[in-house]
């Protein structure tokens, strides 16, 4: 039967050849086609550039990509980079840090004073800033937006969170209508440069008409209204929020500079969580410029005309933090040894890109009273470090992996992988620490994975990994302070060899003064407690921010806590 | 037949209670506390405890889980879900606003996908030229082996940063659909094709193929004709399962192409917790998959007349 049908089939063929042919043909012409329209394109996009710099532009919308997406318009509640790069746009803070001094500078308060023991900061506030819905800025105002940035609102659905940044906060006074005074139950120095925060959940001013409105409510962008230099346009979660250049802006902060209204008509923050289509995307001209920049990506985007910009996190490095009371990493000898242990040039060679920096304190270099411990403690010297191991009875075992009394030299980590660095990073110190004997055994999660874990970290882990971003020596009070975050979980007793209450004392001092000296005497102490006397912590590499722009885009600034301003920026195209 | 019919439906409404219980059970049993996550991990230690007992009792996580359940639950019955934890959106708002989104690309998808299978099929079978059999023939386990993540760069590399036709992320129009369909079609296409081009082959060595040959028919009428209806029902009934795959390709896929969608929104809720949102994506998920079910098993006996018959007849299904 089939063969009688093979027969029947074969009897027919041979009939339509050409449709092949000639389909193969149509294929081979788009081919051509496709590529070379590539070429050509690819030619061109290379080109698009503008006419350097000069007289800002005025007008046009600056295409701008990152990662992550706003969870919510309230720039009070956001606790991811979009969401404290957009707030920036949309709100103004009562100071500015300048950047390169971390100096405290003029914004929506051109002065201000405060009593001795640092618990009253009295603001005298600029007259002239109006909300965008019409409504003066006034004391007011700022008490509003404190008391319900502490506080939260429980019958509005609006959670407390400037617990950390505005500690012991009693109440806003508001003896006239352009004066604020702001009062602590403990010296609080660092509420200074707080009033100037512009990273996660900031304080910056909403209308007092947005702080009636309920949680639910807030996630209509348009009744959002802050001061700042852009107003919302539109939110859609997961995909974009743009802003508008507010009309009759004229109070950026002094330090800028700039004059007036921002001169980009149109800021488009686009989500796009995948890098290579982030690249590609600017490559290609879709977008102007974008942030988070992988570390691999930095020089082919260079190579092709992109400009890269970045700026070190301030704040803390990346740390190592050990935990004081589990073993091993309650010898001092094991945390002195890893601080020793790895080659720091290895990682700068291999890992980071110019854009980042080899952690040389605790505190990066940015940061007011950062002392430099390259030559000391925080150096490559296996030899030093062996010796240190050998002397506190640490004996290599036959996998090289030394051990006491039975037990092993294992070091277990906890660290989290949004940033691309951190996993290289850490083993590179993780080859380096196994020729000295130490075993490191690394744990990089997600956020939500690593938050967690360090609920259980002062009975789990020997080093918890992170950093904290804030311009401002007081930090390392709110990661190390025994009464506060406690990172290396201080326990007077449990924590074999330290004086808990001299590193207690020593990092209370930092909110105890606002002089300049002092406060940098006080910060080396803490840091000398932390990084040498009691090697308390391993820090690793400076983290940074790098964006790639065309290059005719201008003017995007990086403030103290390396978070984004666009008031500045502008195109030469004016597109 | 009406047995029949209440049997299916009760089953659904099962797998939809099952669904919404088991994912309270396992959000609850999970090691991290809804609250910690609403902070910068930096700060959690931080953050003193009256704070996060205040922002627990904003969301009721304070009261026992027992209770908890059952209020979510009797909410969830009249199509409250609560406010999302993250953004304080109603959860049925967030939903329905990615929705629509979601929606467009599976259904495209899954269109495109049959398209693609049945073109494959065709060629499969209607080919003389062996060579050209194995190629296509290889084309479905090809297809199902390519992780969407690489064929979505693959294609946005080539049509959009290279070519420029097609706009790389965010959904503005038709034009931004295109590559998204497409690499979500592909995986999804490769089991409905294999499928088809074994049908088609049984189809084509079947008695009445025969008799059509012997009635002098050409090979593309047998296969348009005969060969093309009978073979296409199993395809269709495992179109519709399909449904997960195509659930599970646009996490990927809306990930890529910076899309918004279901996906995307449920990959965040579960990594942040968002206890309430995470409820309401998963009930709805499960209520469209246990309606595809139902659609398809109460379909069946209208297609097969031999179910029919027992089903009349007093016959259990």
């Amino acid at each position: 039967m089939s063969e009688l049908r093979n027969s029947i089939e074969n009897a027919e063929s041979n009939r339509r050849r050409w449709p092949w042919i000639a389909g193969a043909a149509v294929l081979a012409v788009l081919l051509a086609a496709g590529i070379g329209f590539a070429v050509t394109r690819g030619g061109s996009g290379a080109e698009a550039a503008g006419d350097g710099d000069g007289e800002p532009v005025r007008g046009g919308t600056l295409q701008f990509a990152l990662i992550d997406y706003q969870r919510s318009p309230d720039p009070h509640w956001g606790t991811n980079y979009a969401e404290s790069l957009i707030g920036n746009n949309v709100t103004d803070k009562l100071t500015w840090q300048d950047p390169d001094t971390g100096e405290i500078t003029p914004w929506l308060a051109e002065s201000w004073e405060y009593n001795t023991e640092l618990t009253e900061f009295t603001f005298h506030l600029r007259k002239d800033v109006t909300f965008s819905d019409g409504t003066p800025f006034n004391a007011a105002a700022v008490k509003a937006n404190f008391d319900q940035y502490v506080r939260g609102d429980q019958k509005l659905g609006i959670n407390p969170n400037g617990a950390v940044l505005l500690s012991g906060y009693i109440e806003t006074k508001t003896p006239d209508e352009y004066t604020a005074v702001i009062r602590f139950s403990t010296p609080l120095a660092s509420f200074l440069q707080a009033s100037s925060f512009t990273a996660n959940s900031q304080p910056g001013f909403l209308s007092p008409a947005t702080l009636k409105l309920s949680d639910k409510e807030r996630t209509d962008p348009t009744k959002v209204i802050g001061t700042g230099p852009f107003v919302y346009e539109s939110w859609e979660e997961q995909v974009k929020t743009v802003l508008v250049k507010r009309k009759g802006y004229n109070w950026a902060p002094p330090s800028l500079d700039h004059q007036g209204e921002a001169y980009l008509d149109k800021v488009v923050f686009n989500t796009i969580p995948e890098a290579s289509v982030r690249t590609g995307s600017l490559a290609s001209g879709t977008i102007d410029a974008t942030l988070d920049v992988g570390t691999t990506d930095e020089k082919p985007l260079a190579d092709q005309g992109f400009k890269i910009i970045s700026r070190s996190v301030s704040g803390t490095a990346i740390y190592f933090n050990f935990n004081s009371q589990l073993f091993p990493t309650d010898d001092i000898a094991v945390r002195k040894a890893i601080q020793l242990g790895w080659d720091r040039s290895a990682v700068e060679k291999t890992v980071l890109t110019d854009s980042y920096s080899i952690a040389t304190s605790v505190l990066n270099k940015s940061v007011q009273g950062y002392v430099d411990y390259s030559g000391s403690v925080l150096k490559h010297d296996p030899e030093q470090a062996k010796k240190l191991l050998d002397d506190a009875g640490w004996k290599p075992g036959a996998d090289g992996i030394r051990a006491k009394d039975g037990k092993r030299l294992q070091v277990k980590l906890l660290g989290i992988s949004n940033l691309v660095v951190n996993k290289p990073a850490y083993e590179s110190v993780q080859q380096d620490l196994q020729k000295i004997g130490v075993d490191l055994q690394l744990t990089v999660v997600p956020i939500p994975d690593y938050a967690a874990q360090v609920a259980k970290a002062k009975t789990d882990w020997n080093v918890t990994a992170a950093n904290r971003s804030r311009n401002d020596p007081a930090a390392l009070n709110l990661v190390y302070n025994p009464k506060l975050g406690n990172s290396s979980f201080l326990t007077q007793g449990a924590s074999t060899g330290i004086d808990v209450a001299e590193v207690t004392a020593a990092l209370d001092n930092l909110e105890t003064t606002l002089d300049a000296t002092k406060r940098a005497a006080y910060a080396k102490t803490a840091q000398d407690l932390l990084v040498e006397k009691y090697a308390l912590v391993n820090p690793i590499y400076n983290p940074s921010q790098v964006i790639a722009h065309a290059d005719y885009v201008h003017g995007i600034v990086f403030d103290a806590q390396s978070r984004n301003h666009f008031v500045n920026a502008w195109k030469s195209n004016g597109k | 037949m009406l047995r029949y019919v209440a049997l299916k439906v009760g089953r659904a409404l099962f797998v939809v209670w099952a669904a919404f219980t088991v994912t309270f059970v396992l959000l609850f049993v999970l090691p991290a506390n809804p609250v910690d996550l609403l902070f910068d991990p930096a700060e959690i230690n931080a953050i003193p405890d009256e704070v996060k007992a205040q922002v627990a009792a904003n969301y009721g996580f304070n009261k026992p889980v027992a209770l908890q359940y059952l209020d979510r639950f009797g909410h969830a019955l009249i199509g409250d879900f609560g406010n999302s934890v993250q953004s304080g959106k109603p959860v049925t708002h967030a939903i329905l606003e990615v929705l629509p989104s979601t929606l467009v690309l599976a259904s495209g998808a899954l269109v495109l996908a049959v398209l693609i299978a049945f073109g494959i099929a065709l060629v499969a079978t209607a080919t003389r030229r062996p060579w050209l059999r194995n190629l296509v023939e290889a084309l479905p386990s090809g297809a199902v082996s390519v992780p969407v993540f690489l064929s979505g760069i693959l294609v946005l590399q080539i049509f959009s940063f290279r070519l420029g036709w097609f706009p790389s992320f965010g959904d503005d129009g038709v034009k931004s659909l295109i590559l998204p369909l497409i690499t979500l079609a592909i995986p999804v296409a490769g089991p409905i094709a294999q499928l088809l081009v074994r049908s088609f082959g049984t189809e084509l060595h079947s008695g009445y193929v025969t008799t059509s040959w012997a009635k002098g028919a050409t090979r593309g009428s047998i296969l348009v004709r005969d060969v093309f209806r009978n073979a296409s029902l199993p395809a269709l009934t495992i179109a519709g399962v399909t449904f997960g795959n195509l659930i599970a390709g646009s996490v990927i896929t809306e990930t890529v192409f910076a899309r918004k969608g279901i996906g995307r929104m449920t990959q965040t809720a579960i990594n942040t917790l968002d206890v309430p949102l995470v409820a309401g994506i998963v009930v709805l998920v499960a209520a469209s998959f246990a309606l595809i079910n139902l659609v398809v098993d109460l379909i069946y006996p209208v297609l097969d007349p031999r179910l029919r018959a027992t089903l009349t007849t007093g016959g259990t299904a």
